[in-house]
């Protein structure tokens, strides 16, 4: 029974050892290549930090908006009961399964139609400009939005929502009393998981806003751009820089995550 | 106080009423009924939660029928009593208070009251809702749905998550505080010992609707259907045929049984009946003993045939010797010592006339018919 037992944990833990070696090695593979004294002085190029300062903006800015539309998008689906629901719950996740590239040339034409036009006549354009990274960023990353915090509002108890309603809050009052504070961890975690989503987005901004060296090159395209033209220690570098944000956001992930249990 | 007029609710394929209404202000109703029944449905339909299908509610003379559920001045204690585990002990027992902005100094009074009432010194200053045991929990509930003084209090199943010991506590506190602070109560529940112990008047709900209200007593030994017969566990139920109706007024019954019962207006020879007594209002012959002008009638000879043991009490299941009809019989374990009965022992037994409650078969069709219209 004991061995059995041992060859299951076996069974189980080998892949998963498997796995944390394939990361690592793709981690440190890039030591070869790294030297601090590179490293230091790549980061001081003006292209660099112009790459690394805008995918902090264009990220921070889609995200944000993202999130602004998200909640009340996934409370609606969470909790109303409306004509049409299944079939906009699907329509909605259309970005996560559409490549980012395809994505990128849907919202190009789209800036080709009347609409797309009128928006332009605002000054929203969209080829090499910040905005276009921020749509291209937010149009990939509000699905995943979407579901992750539908997925946390469907956790809410609802009966909470209700016995607040009969102690004296509006419906508006017991959202903000109730459901978003009870919401507030998965909130938080959506928030990270969506903002390193859209700073880690690649196709769907190159296809709109283009790769332009201190307008539209964002950290993702920079990489890209460094290793077509066999540039090692500028790749390097901003790979360790996405790597640095990247960990960062996740141990954020993990410690929202843990504090919820 | 409030007013129920014909409201009709659905929820997916159930369906909930007609239900007509009435509960007088200060009173403590229960609806009773098994689970299924639709009673969260009513309760919710009369808290504004959910919009009826049709009908009215009424409280205090205003329809409050498209009035949002913080205007109704109900509190509520649902079945998981859901606490905000986000607010400490005390913000869950004042979140009410400050939602209403209610006058500071009355709120702490009122607090004060409440904390000596439910015993909640101790635990008030907790800050984690969590930590607290099942009975806390409750009490901090009850508080919270207290404080903002409502008009009204809706118990959804409130103790059915507690052991016996916590949860006999918290009832005899419920009828304190329906006493003390005046407030009406809509409380409701599948447990038939609660609903009486605690409902000045009971309503039993069958499969959304409700099937029979007035005071318990009526309900427990009066019930209107055989529904709410079955419902509230009468055993000995027999289907009759009325044979003479006497000049007194009563029914001579004949059929697998014959009996003396009550009368019921327009009974005539030939009408089909069922009739039926509870357990525990069969009354034991002993030998040798007077019977009294009460026990006159309805004496069967019968054998003991089986005996099941439920804790506190026994059920003697008694074969009659004049038919195959079986009868239980319930007693108190101090009295079956005191009888010492086994399986095969022979006994004589009286359904004592006024014991036993009679429903013209005609009614059944009327309830059944009614049934089949709502489905």
């Amino acid at each position: 029974m004991l061995q059995r037992d041992t060859v299951f944990r076996i069974t189980m833990l080998l892949p998963l050892v498997i796995l944390t070696g394939y990361f690592l090695l793709l981690v440190f593979s890039q030591s070869a290549y790294f030297n601090a004294a590179d490293f230091i002085r790549q980061l001081s190029q003006p292209d660099i930090v112009s790459a690394i300062t805008l995918s902090l903006i264009a990220a921070t800015a889609s995200s944000g908006v993202a999130i602004a539309l998200a909640i009340p998008s996934a409370y609606a689906l969470a909790r109303i009961d409306f004509p049409g629901k299944r079939l906009i719950d699907t329509f909605i996740d259309l970005p996560m399964v559409l490549t980012p590239i395809a994505l990128g040339t849907l919202i190009l034409m789209s800036w080709n139609t009347e609409f797309g036009r009128m928006l332009a006549g605002f000054g929203l354009t969209l080829p090499f400009t910040m905005t276009g990274v921020i749509v291209a960023q937010f149009t990939v990353v509000v699905a995943i939005s979407v579901r992750m915090l539908k997925a946390t509002f469907e956790q809410v108890n609802p009966r909470q929502e209700q016995v607040a309603r009969l102690l004296g809050c509006s419906a508006f009052g017991s959202f903000f009393y109730v459901t978003l504070p009870l919401a507030r961890h998965g909130i938080l975690a959506a928030i990270i998981l969506t903002w390193a989503r859209a700073i880690g987005e690649f196709g769907a901004t190159v296809m709109v806003a283009g790769t332009a060296k201190g307008q539209t090159a964002t950290l993702p395209s920079s990489i890209y751009l460094a290793m077509s033209m066999a540039d090692l220690p500028r790749t390097v570098t901003l790979v360790v820089v996405l790597i640095g944000i990247s960990l960062l956001v996740l141990f954020g992930v993990r410690a929202v995550l843990e504090r919820r249990r | 106080m409030i007013r129920v007029e014909q409201l009709i609710a659905r929820r997916g394929d159930f369906r909930l009423g007609p239900i007509d209404l009435d509960l007088c202000s200060s009173s403590y109703l229960t609806i009773l009924g098994p689970s299924g029944s639709g009673k969260t449905l009513f309760l919710e339909t009369c808290m504004g939660l959910i919009a009826p299908e049709g009908g009215r509610v009424w409280h205090g003379g205003q329809d409050v029928t498209r009035i949002a559920p913080e205007q109704r001045h109900i509190s509520y204690l649902p079945q998981d009593l859901a606490l905000f585990p986000h607010l400490t002990v005390r913000n869950n027992i004042l979140f009410g208070a400050k939602r209403r902005q209610l006058n500071e100094a009355d709120v702490n009074s009122r607090l004060t009251n409440l904390l000596d009432l439910l015993e909640l010194h101790a635990i008030i200053d907790r800050k984690d809702v969590s930590t607290l045991s099942g009975g806390e929990k409750q009490r901090v509930a009850l508080a919270r749905a207290l404080l903002p003084e409502p008009r009204l209090l809706f118990l959804d199943e409130p103790f059915s998550a507690l052991d016996a010991t916590i949860k006999r506590q918290l009832q005899v506190k419920l009828r304190e505080i329906n006493r003390q602070l005046d407030v009406t109560i809509l409380h409701v529940t599948h447990d038939q010992e609660e609903a009486f112990m605690l409902g000045e008047q009971i309503a039993v709900m069958i499969d959304g609707r409700l099937r029979q209200v007035g005071p318990r007593d009526e309900i427990y030994y009066r019930p209107a259907s055989l529904d709410v017969a079955r419902f509230l566990r009468n055993q000995n139920i027999f289907d009759l045929t009325v044979e003479e109706v006497l000049p007194n007024g009563s029914l001579q019954l004949g059929d697998s049984l014959c009996l003396k019962s009550p009368g019921y207006a327009e009974a005539q020879e030939g009408h089909r009946l069922t009739v039926g007594i509870r357990s525990e209002e069969v009354v034991i012959i002993r030998p040798n003993k007077p019977i009294g002008p009460e026990l006159q009638d309805n004496l069967f000879h019968a054998t003991v045939s089986d005996i099941l043991v439920f804790g506190g009490t026994h059920t003697l299941c008694a074969k009659l010797d004049s038919s195959n009809i079986t009868v239980d019989v319930e007693l108190p374990n101090c009295a079956m010592r005191d009888l010492g009965y086994t399986v095969g022992d022979a006994l004589q037994l009286c359904l004592r006339k006024r014991s036993l409650w009679t429903i013209p078969l005609i009614e059944h069709a009327a309830l059944k018919g009614a049934h089949d219209d709502q489905l």
